[in-house]
């Protein structure tokens, strides 16, 4: 299926470039959707088990992150859809763009699925592509300077991704192996070299910072994010850093099962403590309200990736919250497009008092903040707290009070530039200038909202027994 | 005779350092290309002929003959000058590249794998942080396409330590390089001439908080 | 005793060949060959000036330089034969004994108190710092391969054998005479005709130098010249019986020659401010001799 699916992606793809009429390009995109929400279907009813020459495999985390990407892409396709409404492009930009995000969202799925640590990487590497066709969308200086940042970056990463596979082949060859899937590779980790495979995490790691969004290569995120078109970057901060998430946790599993694990839960810490010190110190004094978002996503996969290394109940928390912050980020990220339109602007001093112009816009904005930054009712609340609770339970004292103390001055900054966008009324806005918002453009937001708050406090059992299978090829 | 070439390889990295004009670092990115031509002919003969024809023609085609084209029309066309505008001096790359491959090399020598062939990790290992080098100290965006293009050197000789044994990933390399050349020079010839002036890093600065 | 006695006569010729495929390569007729010998010789019978500024370091210098050339040029073996001067690690007393001479030559330019002598001196100086690294990694590395720490052990064990060993000749060969070229001031480092005050290296250290002084410094360089194509000449002698290595070494003194001539009058020199990153080049290319001669040694597989 799952090579039928990639097919018809690509056929669609083709499609779209070659037939530029409005109504056929949004029909086109409805296949998809259909197309996207059956594989979902087919893997589910089809767990565990290998396809196309094993190189891919629905185990639990990709059906947990392919399900995710399923429910954010509908609403992503419906805001680019009103987006082109109120700009009106020419259809060859419109076409390449519903191009880009078809391909991100058929990379990115071929990711999840994938079995094989060399498939994976074509696959983050079709994604460098399809995002910097996203982000070129605008076509200006800015526009442009994002894209070469964002695929240079992107590429110097790959590269190193590709090194790390290289020398994990090294320490394989030595225990008598050529297949580099992920069974094999776990079922071998024991015996592996650990020289060879100490470099190859470090490469590996390195490599994916770019893609989920840790110090070093975090860079090239956060201009994407903020020059893509708002519902581009809902889906370059919750399904692309998903991708990226995956493809480290496999190979950290593999690294788990050696004795490099206590050694790589270190390189893991020092890299996720410090984006979430990069975040603060950025989201302090950061202008644009999308570059705020773009930082607060680093935030969060910084204390994903915490979580992670510490191991216990982390691994849990990890996974659900990345699946709520998914929901949480891209609704943000929706609304903003909204905020766009009526201000005509994304600088924070620019906008204000926007609980004036679009009521439900800033119930969105309101309740996505309090969602966001983990308070209660949130369902982030629930995983953040199982994150401290697990880095309690690992001693890591000092760590858990810095990275509290950084929170806070996030939820201060986060806090103070919402609020001055929700109350604080502007001098000088001309208000005939304004662009026309509809109230049921917010609905979809509300929805992800609520499933951020239900999955948080009353997660269906399946769900809770998906993440627990992804986990358990960890030790502890 | 592999060892001769690789050794010559080193060599070209000293001069990529001292690289006054972008036509230079050219040149030396097309005899790379050669070069890795002969290692790669000599080396990889364990693999299928058609998997070697594959790779053969990728190196000299690509890397020696396409690339270097590519790049000469782009130079021209975006009416790019011919200096190489370092932020540091030449005389000290000179000094940072030696070190690095003394560096190189002595970390090999930790290395007990008797199969590995050191020589192959040294050049590959010196080749990277040369290319990270030449990213991190030049203004033009054209030599930072260059140094990337030197770290694709230098991923391919790592995967021809390993290529006898899994050509898949030789072959995934490739797809790596012509893949990103195309991309970044792509979006050179097309947009980066037109929009940007100068075309060097000092007209990137605007994306920041 | 015999490889002191060729490079005299060598250097007899030497100069002369060198001007006169200078001015042949210009269209000229040119000077004949002995005609540097002829200037030597008359600078030789003239009194000499001395400045007031100066101390009796003036006076010595340029004596005492001639004689470590002379020092030096008895170390150098021939073939099988041994130089004057032969014990082990005789390589290093070699260099020494040049940089000496070279130490007194700087301070004695710097010993006029002109500003003008002093910054060819800093040139020099620099010139001489940068080669020098070069030098004793080459030498060390045919040392290393050998197990012989003097030029005459280490120039009959050496022989080639592998791919790798002739590449690492051809190098060396490069190396050795860009040594010789930076060590004799001349092109692409530094350019003997030029007079020019931002532009001269060696010739501006003895320009306070008149008669019997300068005509000691005259003779060092040729002889210094000879000493070097003697050197380059040894790499290709090796075991060969000492009539045809007579005839090997004054060819390779020839071809050494005519092509510094021809080298200087078709080639510019370098930029002044490049002229020290060439030279380092040269130790970064004898530090890949380095490697090379590990890997022929199967010290690094």
């Amino acid at each position: 299926m799952t090579a039928i699916y990639l097919l018809g992606a690509l056929v669609i793809c083709i499609l779209l470039f070659v037939n530029r009429n409005r109504k056929v390009n949004y029909l086109l995109v409805v296949v998809f959707l259909l197309l996207q929400w059956a594989l979902t279907a087919y893997q589910f009813m089809h767990r565990d088990t290998e396809e196309f020459c094993g190189f891919f495999k629905p185990d639990a985390l990709a059906l947990l992150m392919l399900t995710t990407l399923s429910i954010v892409a509908i609403p992503a396709f419906y805001h680019s859809y009103v987006y082109f409404q109120n700009r009106r492009p020419t259809p060859r930009v419109r076409s390449i763009y519903f191009m880009s995000m078809l391909l991100l969202l058929a990379a990115v799925s071929g990711a999840y699925l994938s079995n094989h640590i060399a498939v994976t990487w074509v696959f983050v590497e079709l994604t460098t592509l399809a995002a910097s066709g996203l982000v070129y969308h605008h076509r200006d200086a800015s526009a442009l300077e994002g894209t070469w940042k964002y695929i240079f970056v992107c590429s110097i990463s790959i590269t190193l991704v590709f090194i790390g596979i290289l020398f994990t082949s090294i320490a394989l060859q030595q225990a008598g192996e050529a297949d580099l899937s992920y069974p094999m590779l776990l079922e071998k980790a024991a015996s592996l070299d650990v020289f060879w495979l100490r470099l190859a995490f470090i490469f590996i790691f390195t490599g994916y910072t770019a893609k989920l969004g840790l110090v070093p290569m975090y860079t090239a995120g956060i201009d994407a994010k903020d020059k893509a078109p708002s519902p581009a970057g809902a889906l370059l901060s919750s399904v692309l850093m998903n991708m990226g998430f995956l493809a480290m946790f496999r190979f950290y599993q593999v690294i788990a099962g050696t004795s490099l694990h206590a050694w790589s839960n270190n390189v893991i810490f020092i890299a996720a403590g410090l984006s979430v010190f990069v975040s603060a110190v950025y989201m302090l004094k950061v202008e644009n309200i999308k570059r705020m978002l773009a930082y607060s996503s680093i935030e969060h996969t910084g204390l994903v990736m915490l979580g992670v290394a510490a191991g216990g109940v982390g691994y849990y928390a990890a996974v659900l919250h990345l699946i709520l912050h998914a929901f949480a980020k891209s609704s943000l990220f929706f609304q903003i497009s909204q905020v766009h339109r009526i201000f005509r602007s994304k600088h924070i001093s620019e906008t204000g008092n926007y609980f004036k112009y679009n009521l439900p816009g800033a119930m969105v904005l309101l309740l996505g903040f309090i969602c966001a930054t983990a308070m209660p009712p949130s369902g982030l609340f629930i995983s953040e707290f199982m994150i401290f609770r697990s880095l309690f339970e690992g001693h890591h004292f000092v760590l858990l009070v810095v990275v509290l103390v950084l929170l806070t001055l996030i939820i201060w900054a986060f806090g103070k530039n919402i609020l001055k966008l929700l109350f604080t009324p502007l001098a000088n806005f001309d208000e005939e200038k304004m662009g026309k918002v509809y109230g049921y453009e917010s609905i979809s937001q509300f929805v992800l909202l609520g499933l951020v708050i239900y999955l948080g406090f009353n997660p269906p059992a399946e769900m809770v027994a998906l993440i627990q299978d992804a986990v358990k090829n960890l030790p502890n | 005779m592999i060892n001769v070439l690789l050794i010559t390889f080193a060599a070209t990295l000293l001069f990529i350092g001292i690289a006054n004009r972008l036509l230079t670092f050219i040149r030396i990115l097309a005899l790379q290309g050669i070069l890795l031509f002969g290692v790669s002919f000599l080396e990889l003969n364990e693999i299928s002929p058609l998997n070697l024809i594959f790779i053969l023609l990728e190196t000299i085609v690509f890397k020696a003959v396409a690339v270097p084209v590519f790049m000469n029309y782009v130079i021209k066309k975006n009416h790019i000058t011919r200096e190489t505008e370092p932020y540091l001096p030449y005389f000290l790359s000179l000094v940072i590249v030696t070190f690095i491959i003394i560096g190189t090399f002595l970390i090999s020598n930790v290395i007990e794998d008797p199969r590995l062939n050191k020589v192959y990790f040294v050049v590959a290992l010196s080749s990277l942080f040369t290319g990270l080098y030449v990213i991190m100290t030049r203004k033009k965006l054209i030599t930072h396409v260059m140094g990337f293009l030197v770290i694709e050197n230098g991923v391919f000789i790592l995967s021809l330590a390993v290529g006898n044994e899994m050509p898949m990933l030789v072959n995934t390399g490739i797809l790596l390089d012509l893949f990103v050349s195309v991309l970044l020079l792509g979006i050179f010839v097309n947009r980066i001439g037109d929009v940007l002036q100068d075309v060097d890093v000092d007209q990137l600065q605007n994306l920041k908080d | 005793m015999l490889s002191l006695i060729l490079i005299l006569l060598a250097s007899l010729f030497f100069t002369g060949i060198v001007v006169r495929v200078k001015s042949l390569a210009s269209g000229r007729k040119g000077p004949g060959i002995l005609q540097p010998l002829k200037d030597v010789w008359r600078l030789l019978r003239k009194g000499t000036v001395f400045s007031e500024t100066t101390s009796f370091v003036f006076q010595i210098a340029s004596s005492i330089y001639f004689v470590s050339v002379l020092m030096a040029i008895m170390i150098v073996p021939f073939g099988k034969m041994k130089g004057l001067i032969s014990f082990d690690g005789d390589f290093v007393f070699f260099a020494y004994v040049l940089a000496l001479g070279k130490f007194f030559s700087i301070i004695f330019a710097l010993d006029t108190g002109s500003s003008f002598e002093g910054m060819g001196a800093s040139r020099e100086a620099l010139y001489s710092m940068l080669a020098e690294p070069a030098f004793f990694v080459l030498m060390g590395s045919f040392a290393m391969l050998t197990g012989h720490t003097s030029f005459h052990g280490i120039f009959t064990s050496l022989h080639f054998s592998s791919h790798v060993s002739y590449a690492l000749g051809v190098l060396a060969t490069f190396v050795l005479v860009m040594i010789a070229m930076i060590e004799n001031s001349r092109m692409p480092i530094d350019d003997p005709k030029t007079h020019l005050e931002l532009t001269m290296v060696h010739e501006v250290m003895i320009l306070d130098n008149s008669g019997f002084g300068l005509g000691l410094f005259t003779l060092a360089v040729s002889l210094k010249f000879a000493m070097y194509g003697a050197i380059i000449a040894n790499f290709f002698i090796g075991d060969v019986p000492w009539h045809y290595a007579v005839l090997v070494f004054f060819a390779v003194q020839m071809i050494f020659a005519v092509a510094v001539g021809l080298l200087e009058s078709f080639m510019a020199r370098f930029r002044m401010g490049h002229n020290a990153t060439f030279i380092f080049t040269l130790t970064s290319a004898s530090l890949l001799i380095f490697f090379g001669v590990l890997l022929v040694m199967g010290k690094f597989i």
